[in-house]
């Protein structure tokens, strides 16, 4: 018998660990994860979550080919022109591969705040995004205050709901 | 403990040898082209499965995940 009991129990634990190992996704209450990507915009500087400390961020990932992404982005630009002021900042991450295609909706829809690229992903390997479109509210602490995957109509009401409540708690 | 150390050793990277891999989120940019969907007209493919549920009292499973965003 090549099993007995110990070496199964081993056998099972590290088959669950290699299956198990990127099963940590960022969630509501976790530290949100450090990173430094590069601007989709060439000549930008770099975007790094320890700059933004200290404010509210509304970290978001987006492609080109996810329709509701597309849909929020707009929306979460006026969202960005309304709490701005109050020291809200989103970095609203593209995971385009060819980078192009991002670049590409951008032409057609301007927007005002941090777009950083991640063609290869790293970032949303980091966050271990469950669906695209995800975003993490931020608080300035750095706690993850929200997690929002998907976006239908009347996502905006809960998201700025769950805005304004961690601005005003600076 | 010396001689299960060998099959051991062996189930784990066999274990660890499997092709199948999880396409992630983020990673769905070719898989969401229009080209990759089974069905290529979405009205008749829901057409067919609402004749398909009436007839068969059952629904489902006439598609494959992945080619959306993976977020409804």
């Amino acid at each position: 018998m090549i099993f007995n009991k110990s070496s199964f129990s081993l056998l099972l634990g590290a088959v669950s660990l290699s299956a198990g190992l990127n099963a940590f996704a960022v969630e509501e209450g976790d530290i949100a994860p450090d990173f430094t990507l590069p601007s989709i915009v060439a000549g930008q500087p770099a975007i790094s979550m320890s700059e933004l400390k200290g404010k509210t961020v509304y970290v978001d990932f987006w492609a080109s080919w996810c329709a509701p992404c597309l849909k929020s982005l707009p929306l979460y630009n006026a969202m960005y022109e309304k709490y701005q002021d109050q020291g809200l900042e989103v970095v609203a991450i593209n995971v385009d591969n060819p980078v192009e295609d991002g670049l590409d909706f951008l032409i057609d829809t301007p927007l005002d705040f941090l777009i950083p690229s991640d063609p290869d992903g790293e970032t949303a390997e980091l966050f271990q995004v469950i669906g695209m479109p995800t975003s993490y509210l931020i608080s300035p602490d750095g706690t993850v205050e929200l997690v929002h995957m998907g976006f239908r109509n009347g996502d905006m009401e809960i998201i700025e709901a769950a805005i304004e409540k961690t601005l005003a708690g600076n | 403990m010396a001689r299960y150390l060998k099959p051991l050793l062996l189930l784990l990277v066999l274990t660890n040898m499997v092709a199948c891999t999880q396409v992630q989120p983020w990673q769905r940019g070719i898989l969401a082209k229009e080209e990759m969907a089974w069905k290529a007209d979405p009205l008749e493919s829901a057409l067919n499965d609402h004749i398909f549920f009436s007839k068969e009292a059952s629904s489902g499973g006439s598609s494959a995940a992945g080619g959306g965003c993976g977020c409804n």
